[in-house]
């Protein structure tokens, strides 16, 4: 076999399956964690059914495409003053379709001089991470972004 | 439901077959979101962790220094040369293998070359000499020119079931093509001589470049060379002189 | 000091009273979910995770956070804190086996 050929047809092979996971994860039974939490529960607990406005001074930032997802870095950042009286109380990160959707919740304080954290996530597969954040006039902002979840590269 | 995945699954295929390249590559700005997490590499606590295991079992930089016949001012550029021939041991020989040696001499029972404070400790070691540029010379010798040559050899023959080399997948003719959203990497380019030993984020743990090759060995089907074989060293020296002149970076942090 | 390895991170290295300056905290913990199987005997491995961790600078919390099975294995934490002057960074962890464990640094502002 010529090598040209012999890779395009290893790249066909690679392209099924780097499709294939997204599907058989749905399949399976999945055994349970040790807290299940929707999404939509979250958001009821934490916001108490006051409305979260989408806002640009939230900046949520994710891959669009993950590498793996085991290890996805995600990095929420506010714009606010972080002063006594104007300050970011809480940044909440979820991933929206894990069974248990909290990821973490940050409580924040003046004392940070900056509003930002970052970390890194799982994700059981494709889906929307969210961030929820409280701020300290009790109001909620929220952004959120699509990750792609593929099984890539090799080893 | 069975025909509509299928259904799915085709339209899938098909629109991966022919955007493969955009649709399924990363982006530049999610490579450098990853890129960013270097500044807190979780591997960072196992040079740490190394750097007490050199310390506890090898007397420390002065410890090895000594053992490897350098000034310690000179130690990080000597490691920047490695692997080397060395004359105590008639061979070309990696930075674990001098560890183990040196545990030996100073009555510790060496660690395996698989074990994961091995992998720490040479990951210190190696950070010793970060910023300094690899200057491994291949025509040092008759040992190292026979190493190197070694080294192509195993990179460039096709083994197992499939018949893959490493150069399948790593020659100049494919790099940068999309295997599985990732671009086949240039090593030398890519500093792969200077940036391993290296968090795999998939493993959750810190592996070094011999590790690496057998995670890629074991995956393309081929018999797994053991880590500190002449072939394995060799392998190592002929990856690492595609990276010299590059600065050393440890720990590196990978897919 | 807890059985864990840790490490807090404060970038960049030097820095100034008042400064406003990143804070990493990383541990290492497998960070299970509970739903994985063990490759060897195919049995689901426990939930064992980080539940809890709080930054205390010169006795004052500054930072809390829960946190869930979600984060990935060997977690690492970055915020913002504002230097004010010498004294400790205190980094104390919770794990869901309610184990409690600590990591400290002194701070140290030049100029």
């Amino acid at each position: 076999m010529q090598r040209r050929e012999f890779f395009k047809k290893l790249g066909a092979v690679a392209a099924v399956t780097a499709v294939m996971p997204s599907m058989s994860f749905a399949e399976e039974a999945k055994p349970k964690g040790p807290n299940e939490f929707s999404y939509q529960k979250a958001l009821d607990v934490i916001t108490g059914g006051k409305p979260a406005k989408t806002s640009s001074k939230v900046q949520l930032k994710v891959p669009e495409i993950a590498e793996n997802g085991a290890v996805v870095p995600v990095t929420v950042e506010v714009d606010s003053p972080m002063t006594e009286s104007d300050y970011v109380k809480t940044i909440h990160i979820f991933a929206t379709k894990n069974s248990n959707s909290r990821c973490v919740s940050v409580h924040l304080t003046p004392a940070n001089g900056k509003a930002m954290f970052a970390t890194r996530i799982k994700l059981g597969g494709t889906q929307d991470v969210a961030t929820i954040v409280e701020m300290s006039d009790g109001t909620f902002l929220t952004a959120a972004q699509s990750v792609k979840v593929t099984i890539g590269g090799c080893g | 439901m069975k025909t509509g995945i299928k259904i799915a699954l085709s339209i899938a295929l098909l629109s991966s077959l022919s955007f493969g390249g955009e649709q399924f590559a990363m982006s530049d700005a999610d490579r450098a979101m990853y890129a960013e997490m270097l500044d807190n590499n979780p591997a960072d606590i196992m040079v740490e962790s190394g750097s007490e295991l050199l310390e506890e079992y090898c007397g420390g930089d002065a410890g090895l220094a000594k053992f490897l016949n350098v000034s310690e001012k000179d130690l990080p550029a000597y490691i920047a040369g490695f692997p080397r021939y060395l004359e105590e041991f008639k061979m070309v020989v990696g930075i674990d293998q001098v560890l183990q040696a040196l545990m030996h001499k100073n009555s510790h029972k060496p660690f395996a070359l698989k074990d994961g404070k091995m992998f720490d400790m040479v990951a210190y070691t190696k950070s010793i000499a970060n910023d300094v540029a690899i200057n491994i010379d291949v025509n040092a010798n008759k040992h190292m020119k026979e190493a190197y040559a070694l080294g192509q050899k195993t990179f460039d023959t096709k083994r197992g079931g499939r018949g893959l080399a490493c150069l399948s997948c790593h020659s100049p003719d494919v790099i940068g093509s999309v295997l599985r959203t990732q671009p086949l990497p240039d090593l030398g380019a890519q500093n792969a001589g200077g940036t391993w030993p290296a968090y795999r984020m998939t493993k959750s743990s810190l592996r070094t470049l011999q590790r690496r090759f057998q995670g890629c060995m074991k995956n393309a089907l081929l018999d797994v060379i053991p880590l500190g074989s002449p072939e394995m060293v060799a392998l190592e020296v002929y990856v690492t002189d595609k990276s010299k002149g590059q600065a050393i970076a440890i720990p590196g942090l990978k897919r | 000091m807890g059985k864990r390895k840790s490490l807090i991170k404060i970038k960049p290295k030097k820095y100034k009273d008042g400064e406003v300056v990143k804070v990493s905290f990383m541990v290492m913990h497998p960070m299970e979910t509970g739903m994985r199987k063990d490759k060897e005997t195919k049995k689901l491995v426990p939930a064992e995770y980080v539940n809890s961790v709080k930054f205390t600078y010169k006795g004052k919390v500054i930072t809390t956070m829960n946190v869930w099975e979600s984060l990935s294995t060997n977690p690492v934490f970055t915020t913002y804190m504002k230097i004010d002057g010498a004294g400790e960074l205190k980094v104390t962890y919770t794990e869901s086996t309610g184990e409690v464990s600590e990591k400290s640094i002194k701070i140290k502002p030049k100029g």
